[in-house]
Order: structure tokens, then sequence, then C-alpha cells
């Protein structure tokens, strides 16, 4: 076990209704795929213990309902997020036009510290399905044009690349929860121009 | 920070003092104490959110979440229990006459620190006869071992408020520099002032004699869900463990921080879990909540 600070990676998954929000999170941590569609009503989460850069931390995975903007939960709910995760249906244009939506309602919600970098992931799901209508290229286009987003194509139902999302989305949350940390932890640190020297000098009194 | 910007001074805390009454209720009138009670929403719901403050802790330490859960039809109430229960048996039992005397049947419990420990030891208190539909455990515990105080906690009785006040103090202490945590602890130091000896001196007695809670004896209860701050506060990490092990198929609500007072410093969070953990609820009898279509009787 390491000594390290125990971490809490929180991860939101958005994305229009019925593009798989629910089976990919129960996929992934329960390794479960249901065919029948239940809407999700307001938000639900999962936890997961995953190994990233050798420790392990704990996934905070939110799924939310697709119907509606989720200003019923409000601020609150996007507080503290690490990663963003932005799901589309490969075989529905429309839920890949939606994208920049929930990404800009993302960012207006969680108002993160630094929106040009935060970290977001973009799941083409559904791949599974022989009439896809987004071809890779134009998603992978979408991602490069806003500051180099990971992208995968994954089915829920086939368990194909679900696990490798996952992971990345927890290392580049991990990499966004670190940075926050030294803003929370030392708010005040002031360094003093003859800082260095005091703990340089190993050798006692300088008066 | 003692100046302006003071919880107990917001209007959110005046404006739930003034329209919750808190009640006085006796129900083992040979001891002539009483329960303060807050109960918010409609009366018409008969399996309420029932929320137990922590040793250190007011029953109005929960006003958040009073105020929120009433506001969408839940009806909640917060409890503080009289200072004449010197046992976990003598609590459960007064506790049972309260639900009797407020006619609730079954009910749906939070509860923080020792708060939380009685909410588990009044399942198994009930246990031939269940009351308790489902549990939300906050920073809490399952065996007062932990306090390592149980030879000592027959002598609290005779102890002055200053030593009994210096038990509970490791939670009064926050290093945090999030000013959500320094305003609840605030708000929790200056409530406790309204205990007295008699109120620390019988709650540690029931925090610090042994007992633990016996998993056998909790199959009524239908969820649980267990919060957990990932920041500093008064309970090490191995106790944390041990209730996760205890409850293998709880719903972990972890937070990213919170202190000892989650409900009070990041309560709009602690209430999204709350929701969640009652929502399941939402098409039975035993909802705490009335469903706005229905006409509200209050």
């Amino acid at each position: 076990m390491s000594t390290k600070k125990k971490v809490l990676l929180k991860v939101i998954i958005l994305g229009d209704s019925g593009v798989g929000k629910t089976s990919l999170m129960n996929q992934y941590v329960n390794k479960k795929f249901s065919g029948g569609y239940k809407a999700t009503i307001g938000a639900d989460f999962l936890t997961k213990d995953v190994m990233v850069d050798d420790r392990i931390v704990t996934m905070q995975i939110w799924d939310t309902a697709g119907q509606e903007r989720f200003q019923s939960l409000g601020v609150a709910f996007y507080r503290g997020a690490d990663c963003c995760v932005l799901v589309f249906d490969v075989s529905l244009p429309s839920t890949f036009k939606s994208l920049d939506s929930w990404r800009d309602e993302f960012l207006v919600q969680a108002s993160p510290r630094d929106p040009e970098n935060f970290p977001f992931v973009v799941l083409g799901n559904k791949i599974d399905l022989e009439n896809r209508t987004i071809q890779s290229k134009r998603a992978q286009q979408w991602c490069q044009n806003k500051n180099n987003i990971p992208y995968f194509e994954t089915s829920a139902k086939e368990a194909i690349n679900v696990e490798q999302a996952f992971q990345t989305i927890a290392k580049n949350a991990l990499a966004q929860e670190s940075d926050q940390d030294i803003y929370n932890e030392f708010p005040d640190q002031i360094k003093l121009p003859g800082d260095n020297k005091l703990n340089n000098s190993d050798a006692g009194c300088s008066c | 920070m003692r100046t302006t910007n003071r919880l107990i001074e917001s209007s959110e805390y005046v404006h739930f003092r003034s329209s919750v009454p808190l009640r006085n209720i006796c129900v083992d009138n040979s001891k002539g104490e009483s329960w303060k009670v807050y109960d918010a929403g409609p009366k018409i719901i008969r399996s309420p959110v029932i929320f137990l403050p922590p040793t250190c802790g007011t029953a109005d330490i929960y006003f958040r979440q009073l105020v929120y859960l009433s506001s969408i039809g839940y009806r909640a109430i917060a409890v503080e229990s009289p200072c004449s229960y010197w046992t976990v048996n003598e609590w459960c039992l007064g506790f049972k006459l309260l639900l009797d005397h407020l006619r609730l049947e079954k009910v749906h419990l939070f509860g923080a620190s020792l708060g939380g420990f009685l909410a588990q030891k009044f399942v198994e208190f009930t246990y031939q006869c269940p009351r308790v539909i489902s549990l939300f455990l906050c920073n809490t515990f399952i065996d007062t071992e932990i306090f390592d105080l149980t030879e000592t906690s027959s002598l609290f009785w005779l102890l002055p408020t200053v030593f009994l006040k210096r038990l509970i103090m490791p939670s009064l202490i926050t290093k945090s520099f999030d000013p959500d945590i320094i305003a609840a602890v605030d708000f929790v130091s200056e409530r406790v002032k309204s205990l007295t000896q008699a109120d620390f001196a019988s709650r540690l007695t029931i925090n610090c004699s042994a007992s633990r809670v016996h998993i056998e004896n909790m199959r009524g209860v239908r969820a649980i869900t267990i919060m957990d701050v990932f920041d500093e506060y008064a309970l090490s990490s191995p106790i944390r463990e041990e209730i996760y092990e205890l409850y293998p198929y709880a719903k972990l609500a972890q937070l990213k921080n919170g202190g000892n007072f989650p409900y009070l410093s990041k309560f709009e969070e602690v209430n999204i879990h709350i929701n969640i953990h009652l929502r399941k609820f939402e098409t039975e009898t035993c909802s705490p909540r009335l469903i706005q279509t229905e006409a509200v009787h209050d």
C-alpha cells in the first residue's frame, strides 16, 4: 500500500439520452451489459478502485440523465470534477452534433480553473452496430480541434475498448487532481528571497 | 473569521430556526428529560428520514439537510437525545419510544459519528420487529474500542465539563484552509456551548463503553450508504476500512473533502447523495417523500 494520500477521482459522463452512458459505466465497473433500455433519472454513480501509475485511486463515476440538461442538480453536481467523458452514438449523427453543447454545458457549470486544459475524453459508442454513420476521421477531427481530446471507439455491449478508455480517463483525471491539490493545500505559500540560502547552508547560524 | 460570515448568523440558519420549531418531547416520564426534535416537511409521511447527531453535535447541525429535503417534499427530522441515557440499550429503548410517540412505524436513519453507531445498534435492537428501512452512515464506526477509553468511561459521569470537552476537542480543530470547513467547525463549536455536563458525560459514556455492531442482526435494512471524506477528520483510515468491510454491498458516497462535518461544510454534495440514497424508495409506501402530484396535507 502506498503511503501517499488517498485519492478520489470524480468523473462525469455526459451525452444525449440513449448513447450508452449507463451501459459503459456498468460494463466498466460491473462487467455487465443489459440489452434493455431504461432511462436514467437524475444522476447516479458507481465507484471503483483502480490502479493508476502504481497507486490505487478511487474513481467515482457519475452517470447522468441525457434527457435533461443537468440544471436540477446544479453546480454542486459538477463541483470537483476531474474528468468529463463525452459520449455519442456512432450510428446517430445528432448525438455527435450535441458534443459541442455538452462540452460547453460542462465548462459553464463546472467552471474549471483552466478550461483550456481540462481533461475531456470522447467515446464513440455502439461500434458493434452495422449502420454506422459517423466515421472515425470525423470524430478525430472534432477532438483535435478541441485541444486534442483523446478519442476512443467503444462498444459497451461487446466490451470493446471500454477498459482502455477508462484507464485513460483515470490517468488524465489523476493528473488534473494532482494539479488542483497544489492550489488547495498551499493557498498562501509565499517564497521569500532568502529561503533557498537558508535551506542549503547546512552549517547553522549565518549571522 | 469570527466576524461576519458566520454560519450561525447566516440567513439560512435564521430562516431554519424561525420556520421549523424546536419541540421538546418527553417519552419516559420517570426521568423527566426530553428529546429535542426538529420536524420538517409533510407530516402525512409516516416513514421519514431521521438525523442523529455526532457526540459534539446538536440536532440543528443538520439544518441544511432539513431545509433542502423538506423543500423537495421529504419529511426530515433531526433529533437530539436527552442526557438521561447512559447505555446503548437505554438509548435504543428511548428512541423506540420516540418513534412510537411520533407514530412512525418505519424510518430511514442518517447518523454521523456516534449517531451512526447508534443507528446501527438501533437496527440490531429492533431485529425482531424491524423499524429501520435504510441507513446512511457518515464518518462513523462499528466498534467503540477505537476510542481506547472503555475502561475510564465508567467515570465520565463525575468528571467536570472542562475535562469532557477536552475529549471531543479533536473534532473541533481543523487544519484545513477550506472556508466551508472552517465555518462548519465554527458553527459546531458555537452550538456545543448549549450542551451540559450531563449531555457530554452521557454521550461520551455511550460512545466509549465497550460495544460493537453485530452484522448478523442487521438483515432488515434494505439499503446502506456509507459516506466518507478523503481529507483529514477525527477517525483514522483503518476504521473506515473496517466499516467498508462490514458492509461490502453498501454504496460508497465518498467526498474529496468535508472534514468532520461534511453535512455542514459540503452540504450540497451531501444532499445530492442523500437524495440518491432515498430516491430508490420513491415508488414505495415507505418513501420519506411526498410526490408533488399528490395533495399536500401538512
